[in-house]
């Protein structure tokens, strides 16, 4: 649908995404593209509020009517633009900052704005998802300079270098 | 926001958040396979991967990158099929012809006795958690002990296991060889990671660890080589001379497993000299393989 300004409406992707929701942000993963990206409420309500019936400024009044405070249409802008450059929108935008340096756009709209800026981080793999293994360490000396390092527990690596707790016979410093 | 809701407030790094979205991907895969295979009147059982990571306390805590289905021996050529076909393309199914070494108890047994669990858009045959088990525990111990993240897997599959868990189910299908890798392999959990094994009628019985399965493990986790089958090292000689040893001198967990041997018996000798000759001739003909298609 276009507004009437003849630009098109933004519509949010629905396929080939896994959406997890948290407390404070929206995790995204891309099946297509195997990327990650974590969104702050802020640029999860709009990118929610894209379902191509909505124009920029239908999205900014319900922004404001949610209570979440006053925003311009820069704001909205600035999600659309990031939702678009990550794959997330159904349809194309022509981006609105063209030109500008992300830290213009964000020094402009930053200081007209109260509300948390949205914003859509790209969540990178961890290494150790390379090796299968949910623990970087090979070795006891890895694991002894590098607690925690991965493993996959809330426990610590333990005295013979493992990701485990020291059994009864490591803590009377009998390893083994 | 007062303090005490800031102090509750979850930590939650991007390496969290990674394998968070990584469960809920392979959720959605597995979905999508179970939904393919059915089509063609295939019904899988998912082992490892996802079945074991619903034990873990916390979701995207154990990350697996593919997706293993065992299905029946008479519908394996026509899943694999599917399997290979490009509408399974990004599913990552490795595809089990029932449970070969992995369990001895039959196939239909397996399947009359597993579980359909709902996930958010369907449903995914996994097997009940007494063979589940038993299947995780031998998995372990073909890997020859290596793989020290996977002996959570165990951990948390007993240490959150439901309540009427039937331990008998668990040990008693299975011959006294079998019997005893499966409480080794618990024991193993409770040696390095702590497991309370208090109340559970294999307490005395999984204490009772031979030395050599201890000092293996030891071996095989402070190793920086771990094994790798060769096949998928042509293209790095130096690893490629690394595994090399391991083969003439076998894993003893390894080679026992693969002989069916005992963890009691005097020596691990014979089944190592019996595994080397055993994998000799399919390890050439993988390899050669792997030589000949490798791409330029």
């Amino acid at each position: 649908m276009n507004n009437p300004n003849g630009l098109k409406n933004p519509i949010a992707r629905q396929s080939g995404l896994v959406v997890q929701e948290m407390p404070d942000e929206v995790l995204v993963y891309d099946m297509d593209t195997n990327k990650a990206h974590c969104l702050n409420q802020s640029a999860a309500f709009i990118w929610k509020s894209c379902d191509g019936s909505k124009s920029v400024m239908d999205i900014v009044q319900q922004f404001e009517s949610n209570g979440r405070g006053k925003v311009t249409e820069d704001f909205v802008w600035l999600a659309i633009d990031q939702l678009n450059e990550n794959g997330l929108l159904e349809n194309k935008i022509a981006p609105r900052f063209l030109g500008q340096t992300r830290r213009q756009v964000l020094k402009t709209i930053g200081l007209a704005s109260m509300v948390a800026l949205p914003v859509i981080a790209s969540l990178v793999a961890p290494k150790s998802a390379f090796g299968v293994s949910s623990c970087v360490c090979n070795n006891p000396a890895q694991c002894a300079t590098a607690p925690n390092a991965g493993c996959p527990s809330t426990t610590n690596c333990n005295q013979l270098g493992l990701c485990a707790p020291n059994t009864p016979s490591q803590n009377k410093g009998k390893v083994g | 926001m007062g303090e005490t809701q800031t102090a509750a407030k979850t930590v939650i790094t991007d390496d969290t958040r990674w394998y968070l979205l990584q469960e809920k991907a392979m959720e959605v895969r597995a979905l999508r396979a179970f939904s393919l295979l059915r089509e063609a009147g295939i019904e899988p059982i998912l082992i490892k991967g996802l079945a074991a990571a619903r034990f873990y306390p916390e979701p995207g805590s154990r990350a697996s990158i593919d997706m293993d289905l065992a299905v029946s021996a008479d519908d394996y050529e026509k899943a694999l099929e599917i399997a290979r076909s490009a509408a399974a393309n990004g599913l990552a199914i490795d595809l089990h012809r029932e449970l070969r070494h992995l369990d001895t108890v039959e196939w239909s047994d397996l399947f009359a006795n597993s579980q359909l669990l709902e996930l958010e858009g369907g449903t995914i045959r996994f097997l009940r958690l007494e063979d589940h088990l038993r299947v995780l525990c031998v998995h372990w111990l073909t890997d020859g002990g290596s793989f020290k993240e996977r002996l959570w897997d165990i951990y948390y599959a007993i240490q959150n296991r439901p309540p009427d868990f039937d331990w008998a189910r668990f040990l008693d299908p299975v011959s006294d060889t079998r019997r005893r890798w499966m409480i080794c392999t618990v024991g193993l959990a409770y040696h390095f990671l702590d497991l309370n094994l208090d109340d559970t009628p294999i307490k005395d019985e999984a204490k009772d660890l031979p030395a050599w399965v201890i000092k293996t493990v030891e071996k095989e986790w402070a190793s920086e080589t771990r094994f790798r089958p060769l096949e998928t090292v042509t293209h790095d000689p130096i690893m490629l001379l690394k595994q090399i040893p391991r083969r003439l001198r076998p894993n003893p967990i390894w080679a026992t497993v693969q002989m069916e041997g005992s963890f009691d018996a005097k020596t691990r000798v014979f089944y190592q000299i019996g595994s080397f000759f055993q994998r000799i001739l399919p390890s050439y003909k993988r390899l050669s393989q792997a030589i000949t298609v490798r791409p330029k």
